[in-house]
């Protein structure tokens, strides 16, 4: 293992590393536009130059592609390499337009940042900059903006390594060069198209739907799992500061809704990227809710419901339940725990896959569209749901269910966090809370158990699974 | 003549170029000697003791390249001749394509068998017409006679020769450019590590060479490199075909023995400026290299050694004469204008520095110059220097600053009066 | 594109293993040479015929100046504006030929005889100034060989 130095510290490297991923590594910056640590080494930045000694003297040249040498003597600091960045980012800014104003990656930005650590100055130039196409419908869920981008060719590079659609390029050439995307829309298809939108290191590639809703410094991230499928990516869900609550009225959707998602990087599930269905997350967690217990589709108080169903359940004589995949680790075990031994347990597939979404691929999308159902069949096995003719109560938990396939003198009790029609047809409705709005787990496909984090208060009136439970359990075959 | 003529050594006839005239001047006897009676590695030991050094531009020894190609490695090996000729003032190669096509042919396979190539490519610039149907009628004369696409004069030696045409862009004659271009992709050049020659092509090991440095293989294998390194001087061995344009009196492609007096080829061989003009100043080998002064050449040889510590370089061999009356100022316009419309674009310091220098200039010729704006040249070029993918940023940079440390006093004329000490003139005053 | 597909396939006999990708460029040449530009259906054919992305060949349509996907007239003149023929005077050749044509660099003569545009360096520096029409290269060219030569072709 070759043995360099790098600002003075001894480092040992594997043999054919850069001196960027040793750096990397070994916890020393260099800065970088270009490189990207899961994508092919463009060099085409120049930012990430280093000083090399030799000789009594120093060259500089980019440490993404220099490999590490025995005895080599690194300086990521000298003034060579000072002078060398500033230049690199006069260049990148020269034709940059002074958008942070209006631009969604203030706060975010890799130039932003290096222009204030590495440089500093306004601009060396009298001449006016070169215009480009702006607001350039790239695709239907990223906005282009050909001024600012750097053409470090991330995005590129990233559907042609990463996704495999081959859905941009790079058209022209000098600094007329254009991002593009190919004109028979297989950027359009690209079922990850969206992380372009995080590895652009400046303001060019920007999600619709977050374009222009939020400045980042008034959100916060919380971890989360994506459930849009079995492969549970790790995201982070964008909210609100609550000190940056904005306070006139009707701002619950932005004071209280995801505003964004983005990859959370897990190297044992999703590296850094995840599908455009994780990005969607808002529309999936924002739909209706059930804030309402009901009795036969008249409301009720929770205590009421909770006592009405414990009666059901306690003359109930052959009880299934149908458990939902989108259930936490937390939920199932506090469902076994209280009423396993009483119902015959099923797991359902909550979301079935939809016309028009990718079904399964060799990239992260699994066919299963529902987070937990690996922690689910852990616990209550693999059958399909198959009710008996004679079961009497059927109790069902989350949405999805087929209830035709209910036999039609059975008792119903549903446990449901949307607002949909079959909740008026339970003998008991109870409404949930959703991932949101508690911590818990997800186990996924291949075994890996991830961890979600509460973001949200869950509606006055909505009860917890996990309560809920042991609750109908309490005097479950026995009298109160 | 300015010297030896090595290959520029027969009478050009309309058919001197056929492979029946080219067996007349015993063409294809090398490649015979070659293959029988000598090892590939003794091929390119032959090579290496003659000292070739690149015409292309780089002036890099030949044998040390060849060298890196290691026989037997179970890779297929590629050899590339650089025939892209975009280099402004530079039309030598042609020369060789439309009247020595052969020479290039055989040399091509005396090459490829030193280096263990099966096949080669001419890479060759799209606008060339004629050049181009003369090397594609040299291949095909040589297919028809077993020489290529079968085992060549009886030996097991097998070469296939591809003529691939460019469309149309500078950095094709770069070679990492050149290569993915015949890769069938934009040509952007390619960062080293790694070298071409350990990956190259198809990521294969390949050797890229001139035109004019293949050209010389033949020659040095038949008289041996002991016979080659009589023509020329210790430090450049041999000839170099140099074509001169501008305000020159006999413009044209002649071949100058390494050592022959400067001034002596401009005022006999080339038959002196234009109508009499004094010359101003000379672009030695290519718009990319550093301009020289009248004084300057006066003692100088046609020779790596004695241009070089002059602060110039003898380059691709496109000489360029500019006349006294010539305004340096729209001179370098046009260069930039060129270096700006060639950039590939994939690196900051060249797509931003072109455009920038470009527009720089522009202005100053509209007379909206600022005193600023010379230093800020002399800044572009230098941060263009040793920091791009491939060369052509140090090169516009080289023609920036050469043009500015001699002809500084114009640019600041220009900018003061807002306009030209001379003009604004490009032709020819006499 | 597809009755040039025999012409490719023979083509293709010349290269070695592997280099299906490298027939993009001679395809297209070849294309535009038959068709006088390269058209939406000779991308979607290309594409399909050498298993290559669709973006492959619309950045190398778009990088190569020779290259085009709108025909040009009949006769393109091409005039050379680098630094050897701007010494032997390219800048009034040009001058000349927009005033007989009444067009500007880029533009095409409304009966779609002639397309102007300006290149660089072409390489016959010695022969300065130089216009290429087509393939050929007119070279030494000055004011009244440009009226003849506008005249034959006309």
């Amino acid at each position: 293992m070759p043995r360099l130095t790098i600002d003075g510290r001894e480092i040992e490297a594997p043999a054919g590393q850069t001196v960027m991923e040793a750096a990397k590594e070994a916890g020393i910056f260099i800065p970088y536009f270009c490189w990207h640590p899961e994508l092919s080494v463009p060099g085409n930045c120049r930012i990430c130059v280093v000083g090399v000694e030799d000789k009594g003297g120093e060259w500089v040249d980019i440490a993404c592609n220099m490999p590490v040498a025995e005895g080599m003597v690194v300086y990521t600091n000298s003034e060579k390499v000072r002078e060398r960045r500033k230049a690199t980012l006069q260049f990148i800014t020269l034709n940059h337009p002074v958008d942070c104003g209006i631009c969604d990656k203030a706060g975010e930005c890799t130039l932003q940042d290096y222009h204030y650590e590495y440089n500093g100055e306004r601009s060396v130039s009298v001449d006016s900059k070169v215009h480009a196409t702006k607001h350039y419908d790239l695709s239907a869920r990223i906005v282009l903006d050909n001024e600012r981008c750097i053409q470090c060719t991330r995005c590129v590079r990233f559907t042609r390594e990463v996704s495999m659609s081959f859905g941009l390029g790079m058209q022209n050439r000098a600094d007329h060069s254009l991002v593009r995307a190919a004109e028979d829309g297989s950027f359009a298809t690209d079922a990850y198209s969206d992380n372009v939108i995080d590895i652009c290191p400046v303001g060019a590639l920007l999600s619709r739907s977050f374009l222009h809703k939020s400045r980042v410094w008034y959100l916060e991230p919380t971890a989360s799992v994506c459930p849009g499928c079995a492969r549970g990516c790790a995201v982070n869900l964008w909210h609100r500061r609550p000190e940056w609550r904005l306070r006139a009225p009707d701002m619950r959707a932005q004071n209280e809704g995801i505003q964004r998602v983005t990859p959370l990087e897990n190297p044992a599930v999703n590296g850094p990227w995840i599908c455009n269905k994780g990005r969607d997350l808002a529309k999936v967690f924002g739909r209706a809710r059930a804030e309402v217990s009901m009795l036969k589709g008249r409301p009720a108080d929770l205590h009421g419901a909770l006592a009405q169903a414990r009666s059901l359940l306690g003359s109930a004589g052959k009880p299934v339940a149908v458990v939902s995949s989108w259930g936490s680790n937390e939920e199932l075990a506090a469902f076994k725990a209280a009423l396993g031994s009483r119902f015959t347990t099923f797991v359902k597939a909550d979301h079935e896959p939809q016309a028009g979404e990718v079904l399964e691929d060799a990239i992260l999308i699994r066919a299963d569209k529902n987070p937990n159902t690996a922690g689910a069949r852990a616990l209550f096995g693999d059958a399909a749901p198959a009710i008996p003719k004679d079961a009497d109560l059927v109790l069902v938990w989350g949405e999805g269910f087929d209830f035709r396939l209910i036999p039609p003198e059975a008792k119903i009790v549903y446990l449901n966090a949307w607002l949909q029609p079959e909740n008026g047809h339970a003998d008991v409705f109870i409404p949930v809370s959703i991932q949101t709005e508690r911590d818990g787990h997800y186990t996924n496909f291949a075994g890996v158990t991830s961890a979600f984090s509460k973001c949200f208060a869950k509606p006055v009136g909505v009860a917890d699974a996990e309560a809920v439970f042991p609750a109908l359990a309490a005097t479950a075959g026995g009298g109160q | 003549m300015p010297g030896r003529q090595l290959i520029m050594d027969f009478e050009v006839t309309p058919t001197s170029h056929t492979l029946e005239a080219y067996r007349a001047r015993g063409g294809y006897a090398t490649l015979e000697k070659a293959l029988k009676s000598m090892q590939p590695a003794d091929v390119t030991k032959e090579i290496t003791a003659s000292g070739l050094l690149g015409h292309g531009g780089a002036a890099f020894p030949v044998g040390r390249k060849w060298s890196v190609m290691k026989p037997g490695d179970g890779q297929p090996h590629y050899l590339c001749c650089n025939a892209d000729e975009g280099e402004p003032g530079t039309f030598k190669d042609r020369w060789i394509l439309e009247h020595a096509p052969h020479l290039l042919v055989e040399s091509m396979l005396i090459a490829s068998y030193a280096l263990g190539v099966r096949n080669a490519f001419v890479y060759i610039r799209g606008e060339f017409d004629l050049p181009w149907r003369r090397i594609q009628g040299a291949v095909d004369e040589a297919y028809a006679a077993g020489l290529l696409g079968a085992k060549a004069l009886g030996t097991d030696f097998v070469l296939d020769i591809v003529v691939y045409r460019g469309a149309g862009s500078y950095v094709c004659g770069e070679a990492s450019g050149l290569i993915t271009s015949i890769e069938g992709r934009k040509p952007y050049p390619r960062n080293r590590p790694p070298r071409l020659t350990v990956k190259g092509l198809y990521q294969r090991p390949t050797v890229i060479n001139n035109v004019e440095t293949l050209a010389n293989v033949t020659g040095i294998i038949r008289m041996g490199a002991e016979e080659f390194r009589k023509v020329g001087t210790a430090k450049s061995p041999g000839t170099q075909l140099v074509s001169i344009s501008g305000h020159i009196a006999k413009p044209g492609v002649y071949e100058v023995e390494y050592g022959y007096p400067w001034v002596k080829f401009l005022d006999e061989d080339c038959g002196g400026m234009l109508n009499g003009a004094a010359l101003k100043c000379v672009i030695p080998g290519g718009i990319s290299t550093k301009v020289l002064t009248r004084a300057e050449i006066e003692t100088l040889t046609l020779s790596h050694e004695s241009v070089n510590p002059a602060g110039s370089g003898l380059g691709s061999g496109g000489m360029i004469a500019i006349a006294e009356g010539t305004c340096m100022v729209r001179l370098l316009q046009v260069l930039l204008r060129f270096y700006h419309h060639e950039s590939c674009g994939q690196c900051t310091p060249c797509r931003e520095g072109m455009g920038w220098m470009h527009r720089i200039i522009d202005r100053i010729v509209d007379g909206k110059g600022v005193p600023e704006d010379i230093d800020r040249l002399y800044a572009i070029s230098h941060a263009n220097d040793g920091t791009t993918i491939c060369g052509m940023g140090d090169a516009a940079g080289y023609a920036t600053v050469g043009i500015l440390n001699k002809y500084r006093d114009e640019f600041e004329h220009f900018i003061t009066n807002k306009r030209s000490r001379f003009d604004g003139r490009l032709e020819c005053l006499a | 594109m597809k009755h040039l597909i025999p012409e490719f396939e023979k083509m293709k006999q010349r290269y070695p293993e592997g280099f299906e990708s490298s027939l993009v460029l001679p395809c297209l040449q070849r294309i535009q040479e038959d068709r006088g530009y390269v058209a939406e259906e000779d991308i979607v054919g290309v594409m399909e015929y050498l298993h290559v992305p669709r973006i492959q060949v619309e950045e190398v349509l778009s990088y190569y100046t020779m290259l085009r996907r709108k025909p040009v007239g009949r006769f393109h003149l091409q005039a050379c504006r680098n630094i050897a023929c701007s010494m032997r005077g390219s800048e009034g050749i040009l001058g000349h030929l927009v005033a007989k044509l009444g067009i500007q660099p880029g533009e095409t003569t409304p009966d779609g005889r002639f397309t102007l545009s300006v290149v660089e360096c072409l390489g016959s520096c010695g022969t300065a100034p130089v216009v290429m029409v087509n393939e050929a290269y007119h070279e030494n060219m000055d004011a009244p060989k440009l009226d003849k030569l506008i005249e034959e072709l006309r």
